[in-house]
């Protein structure tokens, strides 16, 4: 898009930038091509805001740049609808955080100076090379419909919540009949005041609901097949449960094995292609006409109950392999595999009367629960919450659900048999909020019996019942129990972990990723973002997401509900959904230049871009969650934003004078994150801390989107030093866009090395992550890396 | 693991002991604050946590026969603290309220004694049994003139339905409870490591009787209390009085059948004041009235969660001792100002409760003097802490 720029430069003196600044030299600064340059006692006051209004209309500015506060304030007041803002930042960014050397001085501190100067044509040197974005509008009509994938409670009443909001929703579900394990249940616990008795299961009532309901479509005996497209577009083909279907995507491996073939048989053979077969299905490329659009997809395929592996029979072979020993092994290059615990001690599968918590509450769900081994009520029960063996973990995917669970059972123990009998194991006892009071209703059972322990094992008595044995309780020593029955208080696991349930055509492949660092659910933040997946368009809920409550479910299932209509709504006025909400902006991909390396297409954090058989990027711009990591990842430079790109960056950075060595002023560029760190450095200002005048800060998108070029072009413009400030990455990040700040991690390791070829020092370039609440820290994290800058000298490129 | 503790919750006794007081000690989730919090609970195995989950589990025999449920003096410090309000020293009060009914012998007085739908039963014994001596000695009558107690109720009638219950009843029935109770105490100290002396050394377990009496007599247990430091008055001042009481009814025996001078010696003193005998026991009846009416503004006062209220256990005892006091002086007053036969009546419902006192000591809130006195002794002879 190209378009005359008109700049118009707005100079404010509020806020005690008249008394710090020399503004008079500061407007000097400004090029002469540059017209219109005024200065304002407050040019956020009515009569300030008047001025630029006027020069909009009757000069034709076109880009305002405001010297002032920073970006994050006042974005309203400087609204101008399509006229582009920029926001020089000397208020919080030069005169909060930095204190002049002689404070008795009258002329203003040509360090604090210097910096005002060069922020303001660093700031001129963007608004030169930004431009406006418009809506994104896709060719093909967007689709508001909703898939809610599974009929459990968090189906249901997710499919309720969207059609309550005026959205048709289609309930898609593998099994015969809705309403999932909610609907196997004798009872469930509380969910209203005074939270103490069992309550009568509510699925019924959610199941006639959304049955009775004009804008909700339930089809059973169905799964996915494959999903293609994106949000707002999205192509799903079904195929009845348990079938092969010619568009089952195939998987990662299998993909790219084929796509290869494709490729070495050219551009021609490939177009052709064979009508795909259940043997042979389609590859991702294939678009399938008779698919069914939707705009976004709700993930509630809720959880299955994890079963303690059997110990396998060993086989002579895999004997002969023991033998080799772990060492011999592990020099092998041979990794230890990493097991689950087995439990055999606790007499699962050995004796009829030790049963999983899921399989006791079936049977509760038949009537009065009658021991498998000879049909006798079970009057004493032990519920074992953990599997001991010197471990205070619990069993894999146990939750606050599992310790609920369990003083449930215990109740229907008592509601069987008035002399009944059930003692409770745990190492965690959860129950979080008003299910307090639950606890401490089954607690005041005189029946009920509780204890922190360590269980031993459960062994035979020889006439029939139980012996539960365990260690560390809370009774001060070993005990032992005779029972009827024993329940394992086993977990929760969620089906995402072994079956890729979504099928996704998507170039990272068909199901959600990473799942091996968070147990096998989708990946997202806990606090910030629960229900956004990596796939942009599907929303997790309930036990898909974690193990929760029907309660819970149903609670979580209005929240997904709202972002999938947040979702395709945001699609439909072309803008970007979370986390920048309203962002009009999209990569520009200058594909002539692509040499089809393909980096950006694994790169990107939300799979949003697929590529061809050749390797060339076929972006989904509803995807896209512009976070410019695909910038950030290009070598050829090639992806742009139009308001952020390779060059207003890389301008800005060109744009600081560097100081001559002499002059013994170092000189440090910060890449701050604009999500935590440059708030961050903000809040530093507003507190008055101060920081080196000698740095320059830079607000990026994300560390991710950070390319490598402007590094260079900082380093060979005599910059001494690169601190790159982002969120924390890892299994516990805070990175926005999940792998950005891990990614750029990933690249400085590598520019390090670059460096070190060129005779430059590592240490110049550093990474450092910061929460948005440890502001505090950072004037510390500026002053040390200018030490290690001082240490290892000035920058030998200076002057060149 | 052979030495595993076979668990097998008694939910009778659970329910029992919510009877007895302890209605609240389902609700303790084992935060063990009480332990820390209790001011006179030894550093090593402090009660009151283990005690309360063993009340929830319904272990009896962790209960019943442990030494530290009688070292708590029930302050309450950890009731007031308790997150939960499940008042642990209530639970151990109600506690030794079982505990008594279980060394009681016979069980079945155990039993009644501590039962609120019998104390008309326990009331109508001494009645009865005074009546049917009375009547059957020609003396169920008001006798005329000066009033002389002795003329209605003739001292060796009282002498003789008294001294066997003191002499006789009481060192029996207790002594099997004594005994059953250290054989108990012992073995569970044993049993959960609270002690390295394995044998159980009667001339050594006096010598720490011996040093427990100054700490009893002292009150020093009650003193550290901070919750309820109240008690340490009311109960310092009912015990001495009793104590002076036991002093002038000894004196006064030795008077009668020793010196053969009967009551109520008006040679000496018409009012009957200023003899120093006849002062102690003006002092220790006033010292008893007030130190029982304190007991019960103390029961009554609203500790929050109803902590300390206590159950019929408790206040029979404290309305017997009340009732002593009460008629004891009462009786002394009509009978100098000639008020018969109001007197009289009120003498005979004196004797009722001194009866009452004595007979059912060993089933009554009262057997504590010496449970817990054994317990304090032995917590000493088993080293659990020092002797001061």
């Amino acid at each position: 898009m190209e378009m005359e720029k008109k700049l118009g430069v707005y100079i404010c003196e509020g806020c005690g930038l008249g008394e710090a600044l020399d503004i008079e030299r500061l407007e000097k600064k400004v090029p002469p091509k540059i017209k219109i340059r005024k200065t304002h006692s407050i040019v956020c006051s009515p009569e300030g805001v008047q001025l630029i209004k006027e020069d909009i209309a009757s000069e034709g500015v076109n880009t305002v740049v405001i010297a002032a506060c920073s970006r994050r304030v006042l974005y309203d007041v400087f609204d101008f609808g399509p006229v582009i803002v920029e926001r020089v930042n000397l208020r919080e960014g030069v005169i909060w955080s930095h204190k002049p050397q002689d404070p008795d001085a009258e002329e203003p501190d040509e360090l604090i100076q210097e910096m005002a100067e060069d922020y303001l044509r660093m700031g001129l040197a963007e608004a030169e090379r930004i431009l406006p974005a418009e809506p994104y509008q896709p060719e093909e009509p967007i689709d508001k419909r909703i898939m809610v994938l599974g009929g459990g409670v968090t189906g249901l009443s997710a499919a309720l919540e969207v059609a309550k909001a005026g959205y048709e929703a289609t309930v898609i579900e593998k099994g015969a009949k809705v309403g999932g394990f909610a609907a196997k249940l004798r009872k469930q616990t509380p969910s209203s005041y005074p939270y103490e008795d069992l309550q009568e299961p509510v699925i019924a009532r959610i199941i006639k609901e959304a049955q009775a309901h004009p804008k909700i479509e339930i089809r059973t005996d169905i799964e996915v097949a494959r999903i293609a497209g994106s949000p707002g577009l999205f192509d799903i083909t079904f195929k009845p449960t348990g079938t092969k279907s010619a568009w089952d995507v195939m998987s990662k491996e299998e993909e790219e094995e084929i796509l290869a073939k494709m490729a070495e048989a050219g551009e021609e053979a490939a177009a052709k292609g064979d009508e795909p077969t259940p043997d042979s299905p389609a590859t991702i490329l294939v678009k399938n006409p008779d698919a069914e659009r939707f705009g976004a997809v709700i993930l509630a395929t809720g959880w299955k109950p994890w079963e303690p592996t059997k110990e396998a029979e060993p086989t002579p072979e895999a004997e002969g392999e023991e033998s080799k020993g772990e060492e011999v092994k592990e020099a092998e290059g041979e990794e230890p595999k990493e097991e689950e615990p087995t439990y055999d001690h606790l007499g699962l599968g050995k004796f009829s009367d030790v049963v999983t918590n899921v399989a006791f509450e079936e049977m509760a769900a038949k009537g009065k629960v009658l021991r498998p081994s000879d049909g006798k009520p079970a009057a004493s029960v032990a519920f074992v919450q953990c599997g001991g063996q010197g471990t205070d973990e619990d069993f894999p995917y146990a939750s606050s659900v599992t310790s609920m669970v369990a003083l449930k059972q215990a109740k229907y123990v008592r509601e069987d048999n008035p002399d009944g009998k059930a003692y409770i194991f745990y190492q965690h006892m959860r129950t979080p909020g008003q299910l307090e009071y639950f606890y401490k209703s089954a607690q005041q059972d005189e029946g009920i019996f509780l204890t922190k322990a360590d269980v031993v094992g459960v062994t035979g008595n020889g006439d029939g019942t139980l012996v539960v044995e365990a260690k560390d309780t809370l009774l001060g020593e070993n005990i032992k129990v005779g029972v009827d029955m024993v329940v394992l208080g086993t977990g929760m696991v969620p089906i995402t972990r072994d079956e890729p349930v979504l099928n996704f055509a998507y170039r990272q492949g068909r199901a959600f990723q990473d799942l091996d660092l968070f147990d096998g659910y989708p990946d997202s933040n806990f606090i910030c973002f629960p229900y956004e997946t990596r796939r942009t368009g599907f929303y997790a809920a309930g036990c898909a997401r974690r193990a929760m409550s029907i309660q819970e479910c149903t609670e979580d299932a209005a929240g997904a509900a709202l972002k999938a209509i947040q979702c395709i709504e945001s699609v439909y006025r072309g803008v970007s959904v979370h986390p920048r909400s309203g962002d009009m902006t999209l990569p520009d991909f200058f594909f002539q230049r692509c040499t089809q390396c393909k980096r950006c297409t694994e790169e990107c954090p939300f799979g949003a871009l697929d590529d061809d058989e050749k390797g060339t990027p076929l972006p989904n711009p509803t995807r896209c969650r512009r976070c410019g990591t695909c910038m950030g990842a290009c070598p050829e430079r090639i992806v742009n934003f139009p308001d952020y790109s390779i060059d207003s960056i890389g301008s800005m950075v060109k744009a600081i004078e560097v100081p001559e060595e002499d002059e013994e002023k170092p000189r440090v560029l910060i890449m701050a994150c604009e999500n935590d760190a440059y708030p961050a450095l903000d809040i530093v200002g507003l507190n008055r801390l101060t920081y080196s005048p000698y740095v320059r800060i830079i607000p990026v998108r994300c560390l991710g989107s950070v390319n490598v070029v402007w590094i260079k072009d900082a380093l060979s413009k005599g910059l001494d030093g690169i601190l790159m400030i982002g969120c924390k990455f890892g299994d516990d990040y805070q990175c926005h866009f999940i792998k950005g700040s891990e990614l750029a991690d990933i690249r400085m390791d590598k520019i390090g090395e670059a460096l070190v070829s060129l005779a430059l020092e590592k240490e110049r370039v550093q990474q450092v992550q910061i929460a948005i609440d440890e502001y505090d820290k950072l004037p510390g994290i500026i002053k040390e890396f200018m030490a290690t800058i001082e240490e290892v000298g000035p920058n030998p490129f200076k002057g060149f | 693991m052979a030495d595993s503790y076979w668990v097998e919750p008694d939910v009778k006794f659970v329910k029992q002991l919510k009877t007895l007081g302890g209605e609240t000690l389902k609700k303790c989730y084992q935060c063990a604050t009480c332990s820390v919090v209790c001011p006179i609970s030894p550093d090593e195995k402090p009660f009151p946590r283990k005690e309360m989950i063993a009340a929830q589990w319904g272990l009896k025999d962790k209960l019943v026969g442990n030494m530290d449920v009688w070292l708590c003096h029930h302050c309450n410090d950890c009731s007031t603290y308790c997150p939960r309000g499940a008042r642990p020293g209530d639970v151990l009060n109600a506690v030794r309220a079982y505990s008594i009914q279980q060394y009681a012998w016979p069980r079945w007085l155990g039993r009644i004694v501590p039962d609120a739908r019998f104390w008309w039963l326990l009331l109508a014994i001494p009645v009865a049994i005074f009546l049917f001596i009375l009547g059957l000695t020609g003396h169920l009558h008001i006798p005329e003139g000066e009033i002389e107690f002795a003329e209605f109720f003739p001292t060796l009638i009282v002498d003789i339905i008294f001294v066997p219950l003191a002499t006789f009843w009481i060192p029996l029935v207790f002594g099997i409870g004594i005994y059953r109770f250290m054989t108990d105490i012992h073995k569970n100290a044993v049993a959960e490591g609270k002690t390295k002396r394995k044998d159980l050394n009667i001339p050594d377990f006096l010598k720490s009787v011996a040093c427990t009496i100054p700490t009893i007599l002292g009150h020093n247990k009650f003193s550290d209390c901070t919750e309820n430091k109240d008690r340490y008055l009311a109960h310092i001042l009912v015990l001495f009085s009793f104590l002076g009481l036991f002093v002038v009814t000894n004196i006064f025996f030795v008077a009668l059948y020793i010196l053969q001078e009967p009551g109520p010696y008006p040679i000496f003193d018409p009012i009957g004041i200023t003899t120093p005998i006849k002062l102690l026991a003006l002092v220790s009846g006033i010292a008893l009235l007030i130190g029982s009416l304190l007991m019960l503004s103390n029961r009554l006062k609203d500790r929050g969660e109803n902590i300390g209220k206590g159950s019929y256990f408790d206040w029979s005892l404290i309305l017997v001792v009340l009732g002593l006091a009460v008629t004891g002086l009462l009786s002394w007053f009509t009978r100098l100002l000639h008020l018969s036969p109001i007197a009289y009546w009120i003498y005979f419902v004196h004797l009722v409760f001194v009866f009452c006192l004595f007979a059912y000591l060993p089933f009554s809130k009262l057997a504590h003097m010496v449970y817990r006195t054994l317990a304090m002794a032995y917590s000493r002879y088993a080293e659990r802490e020092p002797c001061e």
